[in-house]
């Protein structure tokens, strides 16, 4: 039996200002699947992952929806917050109600009609989702820097002295780039090679 | 024929998540306003959209289908 | 410099470029083209015997910005590191006509190699921090006001660093070029190509202000009785002590004028600029001994060839895009590829050291796991549909799929068959396979056809 768990982000007032959000989760709890909703002033804080850990124990919920930001900002916020509660973090999908939503239109009941509708399509997928297990790759701990001015030299010594090696191409036959054609350099107006 | 003057269109816009669907999210970064119809469905990229699902949403009563990528 | 070039844990190759990235985060191959010397520099000792007697002695000194002449062999600079020099094979009479080679006679070490070509390395990495920095706005080929490059004694602010400069062409005396006088006078004219969107760059460029006010200035502390004109639209000092610092130069009696300069033209061997002066609200005239113009900054020359190679993107104006301009200032899109100095806008030296500090960090937080984590929302193959048509390898944009044979049970026996692959490392999840693949037989994870289907079907509920 599949428990879907919904929470909807206030995100301060930046969702909860144009989208009805304590509406949005009486809505989502009507959605198929759907066993459990609630919404909170922040929930990528460190109370709102808390609560979304403690519903998945209490609630023994299977797969977990939360509308909130961008996922390209939280989604690997929130994966991780799942997975400390023992679910496979792509048992889970998040949904877009700031940037594509609360932060683009004005009109708060069509926003909320939006949000409902976004989250539907969400809890809909989540239903499908099937545990991922991420791989392994192997790092070659040596870095390439391109550029030897004062940007590439900079990195590349703090590179080095962390003890990784470091390949440094620069184009001209030295390094230094512009800074070594500076005379003074602002504001200590000391020298710059 | 008269219009519903309480019609919305039902808009599916498929949006990679690399350029369009980062474009929308920079839209709301600069809080650029644009009519509510539009409903996102994010892919890795508008090369894994299959034909399949415009037709599909079509059948399902979409009013259009943005395919941005 | 010195210090990166002796590091035991720094390899420095110079003269050299990136031909080609292969490889993902962690396992880049990267090839880079050593570029013709012409010195072998294991045997040179940086002695300068060859550039003393190099007969091609009046070419225009790049590293001075055309200000000072160097040799066809020559360092870039007197403390060039490494301190070797090379042959400009353009200006080399021996490469050039095959009649010269005064350097290999009087060469002390016979390091002289007319034969050296270019060579290629492979180097395998982890990580790659991009540092390739900025070039100067070409304001003479847009600034007709200011004489398209006519008048010698309109300089950029890059040029007036090596006249300033103990080392440079005129050994740090604030000479004019067109007659090498001191001036009296000097104008400075800021935002020359900065934030003009109809002849140059919309951005502001960040260091302008500050150096403008160093060099202004200098004019006043190293020429006796010397007057420094400032045009400008605004004064932008944000920066620790750079306010402070700007007002140094009010206090030295440096002049500041609100006003853009209209045109520049000559009188005598002067120039006279007219402008107007905004806060006094009519226009004024002032004739100047020489012109400093505080051009923008833009992205290195090769800039987008080298982003393409290594496989990211660059913004608007060609600048390096990062991966988010609050949160991930030195990430790209690109994983294990970082961002420090101007190549990702603007800045000046302050900010590019704390970025070149904050990329060294990303990498060493890769480089403390030994291993990494995949994506693994990969495309897979289901054996059972795959026909072995192959018609997915093409369509792959990252060469992640494969063929391989398999060994099934049927028609009474054990049958061989060949179907697709996906290697999960290299494959970016992009799904460009599961459209094209006629049987059905590749989906995404993560992105399966089911799962998009049930999106479409409850959104047009």
């Amino acid at each position: 039996m599949k428990r879907v768990g919904v929470f909807v982000c206030d995100c301060g007032s930046n969702i909860a200002g144009t989208v009805d959000t304590g509406l949005v989760a009486e809505e989502a709890a009507k959605m198929p699947g759907v066993a459990f909703s609630t919404t909170y002033k922040y929930m990528c804080s460190d109370p709102g992952q808390e609560l979304i850990r403690k519903a998945i124990a209490e609630q023994g919920l299977s797969q977990v929806v939360v509308a909130s930001c961008s996922p390209r900002m939280h989604e690997n916020t929130f994966r991780k917050a799942i997975a400390g509660a023992g679910l496979n973090p792509y048992l889970f999908e998040m949904v877009n109600i700031r940037e594509q939503d609360s932060w683009v239109h004005s009109d708060r009941e069509q926003a909320t009609r939006k949000a409902c509708d976004l989250i539907r399509m969400a809890v809909f997928k989540v239903l499908k989702n099937k545990p991922l297990q991420a791989g392994t790759i192997p790092v070659t701990r040596r870095a390439l820097v391109i550029g030897g001015g004062i940007a590439g030299m900079q990195s590349a010594l703090d590179i080095a002295d962390a003890g990784y090696d470091v390949v440094l191409v620069e184009r001209e036959a030295t390094i230094g780039g512009k800074m070594v054609q500076l005379d003074k350099t602002f504001p200590t107006l000391d020298c710059s090679a | 024929m008269p219009v519903d003057a309480n019609w919305r269109p039902k808009i599916v816009a498929f949006a990679c998540n690399w350029c369009s669907y980062a474009g929308a999210d920079l839209a709301g970064l600069n809080r650029l306003q644009y009519p509510a119809d539009v409903r996102l469905i994010r892919v890795p990229c508008s090369g894994r959209i299959d034909p399949q699902f415009v037709l599909r949403a079509f059948h399902q009563g979409a009013d259009a289908v943005l395919v941005s990528g | 410099m010195v210090a990166v070039a002796q590091h035991p844990h720094i390899k420095v190759y110079t003269l050299a470029e990136v031909d080609a990235v292969n490889g993902y985060i962690g396992n880049f191959s990267v090839t880079i083209r050593r570029r013709a010397k012409y010195v072998d520099w294991n045997k040179c000792t940086g002695c300068g015997t060859c550039e003393t007697k190099c007969p091609n002695k009046k070419i225009p000194n790049e590293f001075d910005l055309g200000l000072g002449t160097r040799t066809a062999i020559h360092k870039v600079f007197a403390q060039s590191v490494p301190n070797k020099p090379v042959i400009d094979a353009q200006h080399c009479r021996m490469l050039q006509s095959g009649k010269c080679g005064v350097c290999t006679k009087v060469c002390p070490t016979q390091a002289i190699d007319f034969e050296d070509r270019d060579e290629l390395v492979t180097e395998a990495v982890g990580a790659i921090v991009m540092a390739t920095g900025f070039d100067q706005f070409d304001w003479a080929s847009k600034y007709g006001e200011y004489g398209y490059g006519r008048f010698p004694d309109v300089i950029s602010g890059l040029q007036f660093e090596r006249l300033v400069n103990a080392s440079g062409p005129t050994g740090g005396k604030i000479k004019r070029p067109s007659d090498h006088e001191i001036p009296n006078r000097v104008a400075f004219i800021k935002c020359v190509g900065s934030r003009d969107d109809t002849k140059g760059k919309s951005y502001c460029s960040r260091a302008c202000c500050m150096y403008t006010a160093k060099h202004a200035m200098q004019v006043v502390d190293k020429i006796p009785g010397g007057e420094a004109y400032v045009f400008y639209m605004d004064v932008r000092t944000a920066g620790k002590g750079y306010e402070e610092f700007y007002e140094r130069g009010v206090s030295k009696g440096v002049k500041y004028i609100r006003g853009r300069v209209s045109k520049i033209y000559p009188r005598g061997n002067r120039l006279v600029l007219k402008s107007e002066d905004t806060l006094l609200g009519r226009p004024i005239e002032v004739e100047v001994d020489l012109v400093v113009l505080a051009t923008a900054m833009i992205p290195a020359a090769g800039s987008s060839e080298i982003a393409k190679r290594v496989g990211f993107s660059t913004d608007k104006d060609g600048f390096f895009q990062e991966a988010h301009p609050k949160l991930q200032p030195v990430e790209t899109f690109t994983g294990g590829v970082f961002l420090a100095g101007a190549c990702q806008g603007p800045k000046d030296i302050p900010d590019t050291v704390a970025q070149a500090g904050a990329a060294a960090v990303k990498v060493c937080g890769l480089f403390s796991k030994s291993e990494l984590a995949t994506q693994p929302m990969v495309s897979e193959v289901n054996a059972a549909r795959c026909s072995g048509c192959g018609l997915c390898l093409p369509i792959c944009p990252y060469q992640a799929i494969g063929m391989q044979t398999v060994r099934e049970r049927g028609h009474g026996g054990t049958i061989e068959r060949r179907i697709a692959a996906v290697n999960e490392v290299l494959c970016q999840g992009c799904g460009a396979c599961v459209g094209a693949c006629r049987p059905g037989a590749l989906n995404l994870k993560g992105f399966t056809d089911e799962q998009l289907v049930a999106e479409v079907d409850a959104l047009c509920l």
